[in-house]
């Protein structure tokens, strides 16, 4: 799995950045073909439900669906706040 | 020689994203009983049926749920992405009418195959609930292919559905319009669900409302308060359904009456016994499997059902993740784990979703070491819970503490890279009372068939070998192991042995044996750990390998004399020095 950054120019975050409540458009995401299918796709608008502790998952809302992307892949996602 | 002219049987091959509802409908179509969950990954081998269609009967099959064909992330998904090349004359595809895009992508992969299709546009009542009017024409017109609304409780609806299934078997068309590659398939699906969605004003989002259930602190909380209602539960009601109602009839009615008969018809004296003596066949055969675990499955099977059709359990999966993965597994594992306190073969056979064999394996060692099963739970209940409730706690305390412990060692001995939690939560769901009632029902009949009577045989057999003494024998040959080490009386090898048939008779012979506190802990922690049954290690050999069953029945039965003699030991110990 394979992310490249984002131009240094680009206001962007990590996904696992969010805070929750926040909400951002995806930018970049790593070649996971599973997150299309999840509906994390480029220029989807995403929310931050909850961060899981223990370093758990994040819980987004994209759309009307609630996905479940764990913290490694969330911080190879880049988002646009 | 006569020749037959025979027609071959056509076949339906069920195919869709996970918790769509395709078991659902699967089952009113065969009316037959298949596992339907609210959460993901429910099917994991293929289930097969018949249904009629028109004038003929057809054969059906039931896959696992999938996202993609060009990735099944565990051993179930796989299943379903092989059987679309065993060439099925149709395919039934569920599409979620409340999970539109990824449905239509998985349906577009599977047109693909220009095998004749007919789409189910599933759940509608839930989509119509948010508020959304979906129009299916859409779909049809743009992709080419028959699609129906259905929702899986509605008969009118699955009709429809059948007459659209006999069109295309009769007069196959696979005109599809197909599309290459994601980038063209996505852009269409959303151009398509943008016509044919007309959404509310105020979109009306089914997670927010229960979105505190996830959330770190209030989610922990909440899943303290749901687990110790569930545990409170089973044990409450069952207790009352024990003490007030079946011990009654049992004890009050039925077993004097029994033993006014053998007296009266029995001269044999041996025979009279094995009937009503003590481990009497005629009372232990029904009060053990009727009278002390029968009230404990139902409140179990009551609570493990609301907890799967509510869908709860991927949301406790997900809070407990982080924590999982610190043992190697996938929070998703919460859910084998489960299901083992049910019973351990249905718990093996979940572990199929699992990402990996090796995840796969350790799941099973835990459930088979430390996690007892309905029967044996029951049978706790009824021996500790009267004695005393700290003990009752205290045992089950032990088998939560060793499954983190086991845990720990397996992925200490053989590390591996978790796999990512990728995963859809599906919407809470109040469950439909038919249906859950249907499935109470159902897993009460297995126990009957599956858990009460080889109970009963086993039952049998001891009341025989207990009379003519041979059990007296073996007890005597097992006396150092449990009078010198595990320093129970000599009688307590019946249940040792009996043990490695089911894990309850484990403990109930216990009952009537005249032991104090310590003596009925060991007895019942060395339960806990002891072989799992018969049934499970075969399951093990099937599921894995021969030498997967016979490592646990090694391992289990080394861990549980030793640990039982440990605490008999240390408790002994403690006991001398605090009072
Ligand atoms: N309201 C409503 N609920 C449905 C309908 N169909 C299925 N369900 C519910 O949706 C959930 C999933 O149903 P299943 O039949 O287990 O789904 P599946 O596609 O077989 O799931 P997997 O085995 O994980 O692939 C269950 O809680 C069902 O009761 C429907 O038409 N309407």
């Amino acid at each position: 799995m394979q992310a490249t950054h984002p131009p240094i120019s680009m206001p962007t975050v990590t996904l696992s950045t969010l805070l929750c409540g926040e909400e951002g458009t995806v930018e970049l995401l790593p070649d996971l073909s599973l997150l299309s299918s999840l509906g994390i796709r480029m220029g989807k608008r995403v929310k931050m439900i909850a961060k899981c502790l223990a370093n758990g998952p994040c819980i987004l809302h994209v759309g009307d669906r609630a996905i479940v992307i764990d913290r490694a892949v969330a911080e190879r996602i880049f988002i646009r706040k | 020689m006569a020749t037959t002219h025979t027609h071959k049987q056509q076949t339906i091959l069920m195919m869709g994203l996970p918790n769509v509802g395709k078991s659902a409908i699967f089952s009113r179509y065969t009316n037959m009983h298949v596992s339907v969950s609210n959460y993901p990954g429910t099917t994991v081998e293929i289930t097969e049926g018949f249904m009629t269609l028109g004038a003929s009967r057809v054969r059906i099959q039931d896959v696992p749920g999938i996202y993609r064909l060009d990735e099944g992330t565990d051993a179930a998904q796989q299943v379903a992405i092989d059987m679309l090349s065993t060439e099925p004359d149709a395919i039934l595809f569920v599409l979620d009418a409340v999970n539109l895009e990824s449905s239509l992508f998985l349906l577009m992969q599977v047109l693909d195959y220009k095998i004749p299709t007919v789409v189910a546009l599933n759940r509608s009542d839930l989509s119509g609930r948010r508020g959304q009017h979906i129009d299916h024409r859409v779909f049809a017109t743009r992709l080419h292919v028959p699609v129906v609304p259905t929702v899986a409780h509605e008969n009118d609806t699955l009709d429809a559905l059948k007459r659209a299934l006999v069109k295309q078997l009769e007069a196959p068309d696979t005109d599809y319009i197909l599309h290459v590659g994601d980038k063209e398939r996505w852009t269409d699906i959303e151009r398509m669900i943008r016509r044919a969605v007309k959404q509310p004003i105020d979109p009306f989002d089914p997670h927010d409302r229960t979105a505190f259930l996830i959330r770190p602190v209030s989610g922990l909380f909440m899943a303290l308060i749901i687990l110790g209602l569930t545990f409170g539960f089973v044990i409450g009601f069952g207790m009352a359904l024990r003490q007030f109602i079946l011990l009654p009839i049992f004890r009050g009615a039925l077993f004097p009456w029994l033993i006014a008969v053998v007296e009266r018809f029995v001269a044999h004296d041996v025979l009279r016994q094995a009937l009503i003596g003590d481990y009497g066949f005629l009372i232990k055969g029904i009060e053990w499997p009727f009278a002390l675990v029968l009230p404990y499955v139902i409140s179990f099977y009551v609570m493990l059902s609301l907890l799967e059709d509510s869908g709860y359990l991927p949301r406790l999966a997900v809070l407990l993740d982080g924590y999982f993965k610190k043992i190697g597994l996938t929070g998703t594992s919460i859910i084998p784990l489960l299901l083992g306190y049910g019973c351990g073969i249905p718990a093996i056979m979940a572990t199929r979703s699992l990402p990996s064999r090796t995840a796969r394996i350790r799941v099973a060692v835990m459930v088979s070491f430390a996690v007892p099963c309905v029967s044996q739970t029951g049978a706790f209940i009824a021996l500790l819970g009267e004695k005393s409730l700290f003990a009752l706690f205290f045992v089950f305390g032990v088998s939560v503490l060793a499954l983190v412990i086991t845990g720990f060692v397996l992925d200490k001995l053989n590390k591996q890279p978790v796999p990512f939690t990728l995963m859809e939560l599906p919407p809470m769901l109040m469950p439909k009372p038919k249906v859950f009632g249907k499935k109470v029902a159902m897993r009460i009949k297995y126990y009957v068939k599956d858990g009460a009577v080889p109970m009963i045989i086993a039952i049998f057999f001891t009341a025989f070998l207990y009379e003519f003494g041979v059990l007296n024998v073996l007890g005597r040959a097992l006396s150092p192991l449990v009078s010198g080490w595990l320093r129970l009386p000599q009688e307590a090898a019946t249940p040792l042995l009996l043990g490695i048939v089911r894990r309850e008779l484990a403990v109930l012979p216990l009952f009537d044996m005249d032991l104090n506190m310590v003596q009925f802990i060991t007895a019942a922690l060395v339960a806990l750990f002891y072989v799992p049954c018969i049934a499970m290690i075969a399951t093990l050999a099937k599921e894995f390998n021969g030498r997967v069953a016979v490592g646990v029945f090694v391992f289990t039965t080394v861990a549980a004399l030793f640990l039982g003699g440990l605490f008999a030991r240390t408790a002994t110990l403690l006991l001398l020095l605090f009072t």
